[in-house]
């Protein structure tokens, strides 16, 4: 039977136990260990196999909502705004410009790097403002770089190119006119 | 609609690792909150559960593996989820049970097992990446706060001083809360400015900790409150809002979708001067600077202005405005659904004039809580009122 | 238009490849942490009694599910680890979908003197026996060696 309890503070009290790293490392708790066998297969859908295509041939591609008057990137198959199918492609620059960066001093499971990773959201030029992708930035450091720099793809070499985002290594930046 | 009141509320301690199960953990807080309303399991007619990706449990469906532990076997049950947002989303998916007059009394309960995802519960996080397009990049998530974090502080030119202060006040806050896993009542602004650089400009202490823990809530019909107590606290309204998966497209300085669901809910509340009606608030804090981004969002103050008001003092708890008194997740945990614990149990908690050492002065009657989840997408905003 | 264009290159990608990357460490609980640290020193097992409920509770739990009491200390109690089988089924595929080179027997084993039961393989040569009702004994790996997980169990005959 559970009670009306007429405490003067809530939470009364902190129910639970603390397990210590120690505990789980020396054993003192009993556990079960079990190591995920799963794999998949995401299909791409027609948008991303462009794209992807795109990438493998050092173009990055846009496409054209006509009711939003949007370029978008990276491209889809629909617009998620005004929900109607997307029409035309657009190849886009391989420029852009910094909208946000951050300096990680740490990897992807939380462990601790020396050399810091430059990573940030860059609009690619010819699509809509602040229209873009995550990707790594490269040869700056990380007292140069600035939100608002303009940037420029540098891609793998050609046979090294497999339909990927890891095709362009990274954006660097775009010093005075065209290279 | 009906009229929906929250009679009781519970939570367990809040740690990096703790040793009872998913259920057990249900159960402890389950049962505290049964205790602060006086109801048995009989009592209750639909509960529902809230608890955030099945990848950190690593039990797939885990809403079902939970239930046993929230008093659920042989009832109305349904699991809710969306992500980060679940603390707050769970209590209004309870809400609705009520609200319809489906369900006279509703359970709600969240529960979150970090601990048992190896290496780390980011190693979990590496799956809500878009595969094709992100997760071969190797993202962390705490790139993703850091680069929202930039720019925010870039578009509204904030020092990292006036941030940090977030992260000493609430830690300061959860002392004396019996839960809190970082509590800390001498920790300073130098201390946050000095800890380790994780992603720039995000640092180790503007960061809230991954949590084991649960937390309940009890909910009422106005037709039954009059059962259980004599000065109930209502629920007084609900939004929630989401918005597009393609964050890269989005200016972050700005969460547009919180500022959405916080005008649904204050419309269904009756508030139309959130500043001035509104007497204290739960914004969601997994970050320090999430606190003033989520400030802004609630409309609780212009934008840019969140970290002037914070300088100024006027979200201490004994200020004009205080922001989660709680100690929010920064000062408490963040054990994703869980923190259910800290934003709705402590509105209920604050305006039953329960809340003990971190009661805040005067006669607050109406209190937001807000949660906020996925990638920059998620927010749900709920208000509770007194009387 | 993505939607109207017909996919009529053989060499365009289809599929992104991926897989899971996270390992998991579950604790077995206040209640489970008792029973498999029983289970490394005694050949028995341990269940849960509900008095409210009248029903014996296996595997044991701190509270009942039913009536939602909790269950004290005094309420656990020592039950044989043996049982008779409920209901079974004689598998021959593994998890993955591949062919085992011997089928498993594999069986609902209704645990003595509790209202519980347990999944379990049971060791046999005859594939086409009818198990149902067979009375079976946990075998269990030798003490000492015991690592308190239900792998403890090596199988029932």
């Amino acid at each position: 039977m559970v009670e009306k309890k007429e405490y003067k503070e809530w939470p009364p009290f902190a129910p639970g136990t603390h397990l210590h790293d120690s505990d789980i490392k020396e054993k003192k708790v009993n556990y079960t260990w079990w190591e995920p066998e799963v794999q998949y297969s995401w299909s791409l859908g027609p948008a991303m196999s462009k794209f992807l295509q795109g990438l493998k041939n050092g173009i990055i591609y846009g496409i054209h909502c006509k009711r939003c008057k949007r370029v978008l990137v990276p491209p889809r198959s629909f617009c998620e705004y005004c929900y109607g199918p997307t029409e035309e492609w657009v190849e886009l620059k391989d420029t852009g410009t910094i909208e946000t960066f951050s300096i990680s001093y740490i990897d992807a499971d939380a462990r601790r790097i020396e050399e810091p990773i430059l990573i940030g959201v860059i609009s690619i030029d010819g699509a809509s403002p602040q229209h873009g992708f995550m990707h790594y930035f490269g040869e700056m450091s990380k007292d140069e770089i600035k939100i608002g720099m303009k940037v420029k793809a540098v891609w793998k070499s050609e046979n090294e190119r497999e339909g990927s985002i890891t095709d362009i290594k990274y954006f660097k930046p775009l010093k005075g006119g065209a290279e | 609609m009906k009229e929906v009141a929250v009679i009781g509320g519970g939570m367990t301690l809040f740690r990096r690792r703790l040793k009872e199960t998913g259920k057990e953990l249900s159960y402890l807080a389950t049962k505290m909150a049964m205790e602060d309303a006086g109801i048995q399991k009989d009592d209750i007619d639909m509960v529902v559960m809230g608890s955030a990706p099945d990848a950190f449990d690593g039990i797939h469906m885990k809403g079902e593996n939970l239930l046993d532990g929230a008093a659920a076997a042989g009832k109305p049950y349904v699991r809710v989820f969306n992500g980060g947002g679940t603390g707050v989303f769970a209590p209004i998916a309870g809400w609705w049970h009520v609200a319809s007059g489906v369900a006279d009394v509703c359970l709600v309960v969240c529960e979150e097992k970090m601990g048992s995802c190896y290496p780390h519960p980011q190693t979990a996080f590496r799956h809500i990446w878009d595969p094709i397009l992100d997760r071969p990049l190797n993202p962390n998530l705490v790139w993703l706060f850091a680069m929202e974090m930039n720019r925010y502080m870039t578009v509204h030119n904030i020092k990292k001083e006036d941030i940090a202060r977030v992260a000493v006040k609430n830690k300061r806050n959860a002392v004396g809360h019996p839960c809190a896993q970082l509590a800390d009542p001498n920790i300073t602004v130098e201390d946050v400015l000095n800890s380790e650089v994780l992603a720039w400009p995000v640092q180790r202490l503007d960061i809230s900790p991954p949590s084991d823990g649960a937390a309940a809530l009890i909910y009422c019909s106005k037709d039954v409150v009059h059962k259980f107590t004599d000065d109930p606290i209502y629920v007084a309204g609900v939004g929630w809002n989401i918005d597009s998966t393609m964050w890269t497209n989005r200016d972050l300085y700005f969460p547009r979708y919180v500022a959405n669901a916080a005008k649904m809910c204050y419309k269904m509340a009756g508030i139309t001067n959130p500043r001035k009606d509104i007497d204290f608030a739960e914004p969601y804090d997994p970050f320090d600077y999430k606190e003033l981004h989520h400030m802004e969002g609630l409309l609780l103050c212009d934008k840019g202005e969140a970290p002037i008001l914070t300088r100024e003092g006027v979200t201490q708890r004994d200020g004009d405005l205080p922001i989660c008194p709680s100690g929010g997740l920064l000062g408490v945990g963040n054990p994703i659904a869980a923190t259910m614990g800290q934003k709705v149990c402590e509105l209920y908690w604050q305006l039953a004039g329960k809340a003990g050492k971190r009661q805040i002065p005067g006669d607050p009657r109406m209190g937001v809580g807000q949660a906020w989840g996925d990638i920059m997408q998620m927010s749900t905003v709920i208000a509770l009122r007194r009387g | 238009m993505t939607y109207g264009e017909k996919q009529t290159d053989p060499t365009a990608p289809m599929h992104w490849r991926g897989d899971m990357q996270a390992d998991y460490m579950y604790p077995s609980g206040i209640a489970g942490d008792k029973f498999f640290n029983h289970l490394k020193e005694k050949d028995t097992f341990l269940a849960t009694k509900c008095k409210t409920c009248n029903k014996v509770l296996f595997p044991p739990r701190l509270y009942c599910e039913d009536c939602f009491n909790e269950i004290p200390e005094s309420d656990w109690i020592e039950v044989p680890a043996s049982g008779s089988v409920k209901n079974f089924t004689v598998a021959a595929l593994n998890a993955h979908g591949e062919k085992l080179q011997e089928p498993k027997v594999i069986a609902m084993i209704d645990i003595d003197n509790t209202d519980g039961a347990l999944l379990g393989i049971i060791k046999t040569n005859d594939y086409e026996k009818d198990f149902s009702g067979l009375k079976v004994k946990a075998n269990l790996r030798p003490k000492g060696k015991r690592e308190g997980t239900l792998k403890d169990i090596l199988y029932w005959e």
